[in-house]
C-alpha cells in the first residue's frame, strides 16, 4: 500500500521535478523560441530539430521549452487566485455563519450554476486579453471549490476542543481563524490545488482552441496544440508534442496529488 | 422531508437570480453591441450610435438590467436580436440536442466509471488497478477538443464507421418510430451521430468518476460493517456488491448529478467540434454576435436545469441515505 | 503516443458495442441504384443569420439567398448585370433608371412577381429603422415608382454608377412580406429555383426544388446546407463523403491534399476582396507617412501569401483585385525592402542612439501594436509574422487578437496603430474604396484624408462611362497605395471543392450558389 502510494507520488515527483527542471533551465537547454524561418516551415523531427518545425519554421523542442514557463506560471498563478480567494470565503463562511454564510454560499451556488465555458469567455472578453487576465479568468471560474471544502472543514473543526480553548482563552476571531483554523484545513487544499494545477493548464488549451488564449508569440502550449490541429493531417507532431506535454504534466500533478492526499488524509493513512 | 424539499427549492431562486444579473452585466461589459455587429463593416459610427440608441442600449446599465428583471419576472425573456424569435422558443429547441448528448456521455461515463471503479478498489495494486487509474489520468489530462479531432479522423475517415459531424434524427423521435413501426434506421442514424461527440465527452467524465468510485469504494471496504460481514463469513462476492457497492455510490450519485450539469454547459467545445446543435454552440454564437437577450436565455436555462438536477440528486440523497435522512451527518 | 492509443483503443470497443446495434443502417436506405439520389449537402463554416436578402450580413446567409431569391439582375461570373427578374433597363437621365420586368414570375406561395415587390423590397431596404446592414450602399435611391404592374422607376439624388451592381438585391414579395413581419428572416418565401423547407438552427438548413421556378426547374430535388464551423473537420468531412461541397474559407494546408483526392475537384478562382493592414493616420507615429512607407515596406506579402496562404490568396497591391473590372497591374506598391525601411524611418527620426535594438526618437522607444480578430486563424498568423518581422527591424511590437466585436469595436473608435482586416463582395471599385478612403467616408476607421482623392471617389461616382471610371479609380488607388491608408497584403482566393459526382457547378467570384440551378448529381 504505502510502496504504491510512494510510487505515484515519485512518479509524480520526477514529472513536476522535471517540469520545473526545463522550465527554470529554459536558456540552456534550448535556442530561441522565436526565431522565424519560413524557408523551415513544418519539419518532421529530425537532426536540428529533435521535435521539428512549427508553422513559422521555428524550433518545436525550443518552443515546448519555453512554454513549460508559460503553462506553469498559468496554473500557478490561477490556481493560487482560486485558491486564496475560496479559502478566504470558505474560512469566512465556516467560521461567521448565519447570514456571511448563507450569502457565501449562495455565491458558490451562482457560480457552481454558472456554465464555466461561458462564465471564461465572458470574463476574458471583458477583461480584454493579455496572459494575467487569463489567469484571473480560469482563477475566477474555480474558486468554489476551495470555498466548499474549507468551509466543510472548518465547520468540523468549529467545535473542537482547541479551537473552543483558544476561543476561552480570549483570543480574537482573526488570530484563531488564522492561528487554529486555516493550518488544519491546508492539507485538503494542498491536494486540491495540485489537481487544480492540472487542471487550470487544460483550461488554457480549451481557451486557446476557442481563440481566447495567451496572445501569440508566446510560446504557450494550448496555443501550439490548437494551432498544431490545424496541421494535423499533414504535420501532426506539431499538436503531438504539446498534447503529449500537456498531458504528462497534468498526469504528474494529478498522481503528485494523489499520492499526497493518500498520505496525509488520516483515514487512508490508518487503513490497509 | 416536504419542508426540506421546499426550504431547498427556495433557495433556487436566489442562485438564478444571481446568475441572471452576473450574466446580465458581465455580457454588457464586453467591447462591442449588438447595433454595430449588426450594422457590420460598412456602417459609419453615426448609424451604429443611432441604431444603438434605437435599441436603448445607450440608457444606464442599471435601468436597463431593471427593465431585463422586470420582463423576466413576468417570465418573458425577450426576442433574440439577431433571430427575431422568442429567447424561450429558441433555448427550448437547442436543449434537447444537449440533454440528449450530455445523457448519452453520462450514460457511458457511468457505465465505464464504476465496473473499472470498483474492480481497481477491490483489486487494490493491480494490474487491472494501475491500467484504470492511468486510463483515469490520462481522461482528464487530454483536451476534448483533441480527443474529438482524433476521433473524427480515425473513425469517419480512415474506417469510414460513423458520420464525421452533425445531429442525425433525435433520438426519442426515432425511438417512438421504432416502436410505433418497428423501423430501426431512424433510432440507428440517431446513435450514429450521437456516438463519437457523446465518447468524447464521456471519456473525460468517465476518468473524473472512475476516481471517485474508486476512493469511495476503497473507503467503504474498510468501514466496520463490511468487516463485520467478512468476519461473518459472508462470501466475498456478497460483500463486495450487496454491502460496500450500494454504500459506496451514494457520494458518487453526487458528483454525477453535478457533473451532468457540467456537461449541460461544457459541452461547448464537443458541440463545435462534431457541429452538434446544442445550447453551448447557441451561446457561443449569441456571445460572438452579442445577441444579449439569448446570451441571458442560454445561460439561465443552464443555470436552472443544473440547480434543479442538484436539487434533485440531494432529495434523492436524502431518500436513499438514512444517515442523512436523520440529520446526522451533514452534507458538504 | 501508446497512451493515446490506449484512449483510441477503449473508445474502439465502446463504439464496436454502440454499433451492434446499428450495424445494417449504413447500407439500409437502399435506394435503387441506377438513378443516382438528386441530393446535394454542402457544408458551410457558419450558420445563416437571416434568409432575408435585405437584411444578409453573413457568407452563408447571402448563400440561402442565393437559392431562395433573385433580384432585379443578376452578376454573371465576369461581374456583369445580366437579365434576371428585369428582362431589360434603360437610363432615361443620369439620375432615372426604369426596368422592364419578367412576366409570369411566382413566387414560392404563388403569387406573381409585381413592380410593388420590387418598390417594396427597396422601400424597406432604405428604411433606417429596418436595419439593413448595407443600406448605405444604397443611399443615394430617392425614389422607387411602380409606373405599372410590370414597370418600376429608379429615381436617384445623384449620379451613381455603381447602382446596377447592387440591383441583384433578392425581391421579397410585399403581401407575404408584410404579413410574416420578422419570422420573414427564417420563413422566406422568394422567386429562386429551391424554396427553403426546413431549417434547424446551428445545425442544416433544408432547400427542395421549386417546380414553378421561372428559370425551368432545378435538377437537384434537394439542397441541405450543413453547418460545420471547425475548417479541419468540414474538409474531413468532405473526404469521408459526408457532405459534397465545401468552401472558402479553408484551411490553405488542407488544399493540396484535397487537390490530391481522386474522389474531388477542386476549382479556385480570384475573389471579390482583398486582405489588409489599416494604418491609423490618426495616431501621433503613424501620422507621418514615412514610418508609414517604411512599415509598409516590411510586409513580405510573397512569404504571406506562398506559406501561411499556400498561394490560395495571391500577394496584393491596391484596393482594385484582380476579380474587379477597375483592376490594373500597373500600380505600384511598397516592395519588402528592410533596409528601405530603415532609411524611411530614419527620415522620420526614429533611430537607434541607445544600441539596445530598438529604434527611439526624443527618449521614446518605437512601439507598435497590431490587432486582428481570433475568429481568423490565418490573419492571426499574418499579425504574428509582421510582429517578427517589425521586431527585425528594431520595431517593438505587440500583438493583440480579440474576438470579432471587440476588435471591430476598438478599431471603429480609432483605438488601434495598425490593424488585420478584410473587405468582401466588392462588386465595384466604389465599394471598395469610397467609405473607405474618402474623408467622410462610413468606413474610413484610419481617418484617412487627401483632397484629391475625395475627389476622384466623387467622380468615380457620377461617371457612367467605364473606360474614364477605370482611370479615375486606378488613380485613386495608386495614391492610397503610396500614402499607405492600407497596405493590401492579399487578393483573395476562392476555392471551391466538391465530389466527382457533382456536374454542372460554376465558380463565381462572389461566392455565389446560383449555378446549383443547374447542377446535377451523376
Amino acid at each position: 500500500m504505502k510502496r504504491a502510494r510512494n510510487k505515484s507520488v515519485i512518479l509524480g515527483g520526477v514529472l513536476i521535478g522535471g517540469l520545473l527542471f526545463v522550465a527554470a533551465f529554459a536558456p540552456f537547454i534550448a535556442g530561441d523560441p522565436y526565431h522565424m524561418d519560413m524557408s523551415q516551415r513544418l519539419l518532421p523531427p529530425g537532426p536540428g530539430h529533435p521535435l521539428g518545425t512549427d508553422q513559422f519554421g521555428r524550433d518545436l523542442w525550443a518552443r515546448l521549452v519555453f512554454g513549460s514557463r508559460v503553462s506553469l506560471q498559468v496554473g500557478i498563478v490561477s490556481v493560487g487566485i482560486a485558491c486564496t480567494l475560496g479559502t478566504a470565503l470558505g474560512l469566512l463562511a465556516g467560521y461567521a455563519g448565519g447570514w456571511v454564510d448563507a450569502v457565501i454560499m449562495r455565491l458558490v451556488d451562482i457560480f457552481l450554476a454558472f456554465p464555466v465555458i461561458l462564465l471564461a469567455i465572458a470574463l476574458i472578453a471583458v477583461l480584454g486579453p493579455s496572459p494575467v487576465n487569463l489567469m484571473i479568468a480560469i482563477g475566477l471560474v474555480n474558486w468554489t471549490m476551495y470555498a466548499r471544502v474549507v468551509r466543510a472543514n472548518v465547520l468540523a473543526l468549529k467545535h473542537r476542543e482547541f479551537v473552543e480553548a483558544a476561543r476561552a482563552l480570549g483570543l480574537r476571531d482573526r488570530a484563531i481563524m488564522l492561528k487554529h483554523v486555516l493550518p488544519n484545513t491546508l492539507s485538503p487544499i494542498i491536494v486540491l490545488a495540485t489537481l487544480g494545477l492540472g487542471h487550470a493548464i487544460v483550461a488554457e488549451s480549451t481557451l486557446s482552441f476557442l481563440g481566447l488564449g495567451v496572445q501569440p508569440p508566446e510560446p504557450s502550449w494550448g496555443w501550439t496544440l490548437a494551432f498544431g490541429m490545424k496541421y494535423l493531417r499533414d504535420a501532426p507532431h506539431l499538436s503531438t508534442m504539446p498534447g503529449m506535454a500537456i498531458m504528462l504534466t497534468v498526469l504528474g500533478f494529478n498522481l503528485l496529488g494523489d499520492g499526497i492526499r493518500d498520505m496525509i488524509d488520516p483515514r487512508t493513512r490508518n487503513r490497509a | 422531508m416536504l419542508g426540506y424539499i421546499a426550504k431547498r427549492t427556495a433557495l433556487i431562486l436566489p442562485v438564478v437570480l444571481g446568475v441572471c444579473v452576473i450574466v446580465f452585466v458581465l455580457i454588457h461589459l464586453i467591447p462591442g453591441d449588438p447595433a454595430m455587429v449588426m450594422l457590420g463593416q460598412d456602417a459609419s459610427p453615426e448609424e451604429v450610435a443611432r441604431l444603438r440608441s434605437a435599441m436603448g442600449l445607450d440608457r444606464p446599465l442599471a435601468v436597463q438590467l431593471g427593465s431585463f428583471l422586470l420582463r423576466l419576472a413576468h417570465g418573458d425573456l425577450g426576442v433574440s436580436i439577431f433571430q427575431g424569435e422568442p429567447v424561450s422558443r429558441l433555448v427550448l429547441k437547442q436543449l434537447p440536442a444537449t440533454c440528449e448528448l450530455a445523457v448519452a456521455s453520462m450514460l457511458i461515463a457511468v457505465l465505464i466509471a464504476v465496473p473499472l471503479g470498483v474492480i481497481s478498489a477491490v483489486k487494490q495494486h493491480s494490474l487491472v488497478d494501475v491500467a484504470s487509474m492511468g486510463f483515469a489520468q490520462l481522461g482528464v489530462s487530454m483536451p476534448v477538443f483533441w480527443l474529438g479531432v482524433l476521433l473524427i479522423l480515425n473513425f469517419s475517415l480512415r474506417w469510414g464507421l460513423l458520420p464525421s459531424v452533425g445531429r442525425g434524427k433525435p433520438f426519442l423521435e426515432g425511438l417512438a418510430v421504432l416502436l410505433r413501426t418497428g423501423d430501426y434506421l431512424p433510432l440507428a442514424d440517431s446513435l450514429r451521430h450521437l456516438t463519437m461527440p457523446a465518447l468524447t465527452l464521456g471519456l473525460t467524465t468517465a476518468a473524473l468518476i472512475t476516481r471517485m468510485v474508486r476512493s469511495s469504494m476503497l473507503e467503504v471496504l474498510h468501514q466496520d460493517y463490511v468487516r463485520t460481514a467478512r468476519a461473518k463469513g459472508a462470501p466475498e462476492r456478497a460483500v463486495i456488491y450487496r454491502h460496500a457497492l450500494r454504500n459506496a455510490l451514494l457520494p458518487v450519485v453526487t458528483i454525477v448529478g453535478m457533473q451532468f450539469g457540467a456537461l449541460l454547459g461544457g459541452a461547448v467545445v464537443t458541440e463545435t467540434v462534431f457541429a452538434w446543435p446544442g445550447i453551448g454552440r447557441l451561446a457561443i454564437t449569441a456571445i460572438s454576435q452579442r445577441d444579449f437577450p439569448l446570451v441571458q436565455g442560454c445561460v439561465l436555462v443552464v443555470a436552472l436545469v443544473f440547480s434543479l438536477l442538484n436539487l434533485a440528486v440531494d432529495v434523492s440523497y436524502t431518500l436513499i441515505d438514512p444517515r442523512v435522512r436523520h440529520g446526522i451527518a451533514q452534507r458538504q | 503516443m501508446r497512451k493515446n492509443k490506449l484512449v483510441l483503443a477503449t473508445a474502439l470497443v465502446l463504439v464496436l458495442v454502440t454499433m451492434a446495434g446499428c450495424r445494417g443502417s449504413s447500407s439500409g436506405p437502399s435506394a435503387p441504384a441506377s438513378e443516382p439520389r438528386q441530393e446535394l449537402r454542402v457544408g458551410l463554416d457558419v450558420d445563416a443569420g437571416t434568409a432575408d436578402p435585405r437584411l444578409a450580413r453573413d457568407t452563408s446567409a447571402r448563400r440561402v439567398v442565393d437559392l431562395v431569391f433573385n433580384g432585379l439582375v443578376w452578376l454573371d461570373p465576369e461581374l456583369k448585370p445580366q437579365p434576371a427578374l428585369a428582362t431589360s433597363w434603360r437610363q432615361i437621365d443620369p439620375t432615372t433608371w426604369e426596368f422592364t420586368l419578367r412576366e409570369g414570375v411566382k413566387f414560392h406561395d404563388g403569387s406573381e412577381l409585381t413592380a410593388e415587390d420590387v418598390k417594396y423590397t427597396y422601400d424597406t431596404l432604405l428604411d433606417p429603422a429596418f436595419k439593413a446592414p448595407y443600406r448605405s450602399l444604397y443611399a443615394p435611391i430617392k425614389e422607387v415608382i411602380a409606373l405599372d404592374k410590370y414597370h418600376v422607376r429608379f429615381v436617384l439624388s445623384q449620379p451613381y454608377a455603381p447602382l446596377l451592381s447592387y440591383l441583384d438585391m433578392g425581391i421579397v414579395p410585399r403581401a407575404a412580406a408584410q404579413a410574416a413581419g420578422d419570422s420573414f428572416g427564417t420563413k422566406p418565401i422568394g422567386t429562386g429555383p429551391f424554396k427553403l423547407v426546413k431549417w434547424e438552427k446551428n445545425n442544416r438548413i433544408e432547400f427542395e426544388a421549386f417546380p414553378d421556378y421561372w428559370g425551368g426547374v432545378p435538377k437537384l430535388e434537394k439542397v441541405t446546407f450543413l453547418i460545420i464551423p471547425d475548417n479541419t473537420v468540414r474538409a474531413a468531412a468532405l473526404e469521408a463523403g459526408d457532405v459534397d461541397l465545401i468552401h472558402s474559407p479553408l484551411s490553405a494546408q488542407d488544399i493540396p491534399r484535397l487537390q490530391a483526392n481522386p474522389k474531388l475537384k477542386v476549382e479556385k478562382t480570384n475573389a471579390l476582396g482583398f486582405t489588409y493592414v489599416s494604418f491609423n493616420c490618426a495616431d501621433p507615429i503613424l501620422k507621418d507617412v514615412r514610418v508609414r512607407r517604411a512599415l509598409a515596406h516590411l510586409i513580405d506579402k510573397k512569404t504571406i501569401s506562398s506559406t501561411i496562404y499556400q498561394g490560395m490568396d495571391t500577394p496584393g497591391k491596391s484596393p482594385l483585385v484582380p476579380a474587379m473590372w477597375a483592376y490594373s497591374d500597373e500600380i505600384k506598391d511598397p516592395e519588402y525592402d528592410p533596409a528601405r525601411a530603415r532609411e524611411f524611418l530614419a527620415q522620420a527620426g526614429w533611430k537607434d542612439t541607445d544600441g539596445d535594438g530598438v529604434l527611439d526618437r526624443g527618449g521614446k522607444k518605437l512601439t507598435i501594436s497590431l490587432k486582428t480578430h481570433s475568429e481568423d486563424p490565418n490573419r492571426i498568423q499574418v499579425v504574428e509574422f509582421l510582429q517578427n518581422e517589425f521586431r527585425k527591424a528594431g520595431i517593438e511590437a505587440t500583438v493583440e487578437t480579440t474576438e470579432w466585436p471587440t476588435f471591430r469595436d476598438a478599431v471603429q473608435k480609432g483605438d488601434y496603430q495598425l490593424a488585420v482586416l478584410g473587405w468582401l463582395a466588392l462588386v465595384d471599385p466604389d465599394r471598395a474604396m469610397y467609405n473607405q478612403f474618402h474623408s467622410r467616408g462610413a468606413s474610413n476607421d484610419g481617418k484617412y484624408s487627401n483632397p484629391r482623392v475625395d475627389e476622384l471617389l466623387e467622380k468615380g461616382r457620377a461617371t457612367t462611362d467605364i473606360e474614364e471610371r477605370k482611370k479615375i479609380y486606378r488613380e485613386a488607388a495608386q495614391i492610397v497605395v503610396d500614402e499607405v491608408a492600407y497596405a493590401v497584403i492579399l487578393y483573395q482566393g476562392y476555392v471551391v471543392a466538391y465530389n466527382q459526382k457533382v456536374s454542372g457547378f460554376q465558380i463565381h467570384p462572389n461566392a455565389s450558389f446560383a449555378s446549383l440551378a443547374r447542377v446535377t448529381i451523376k
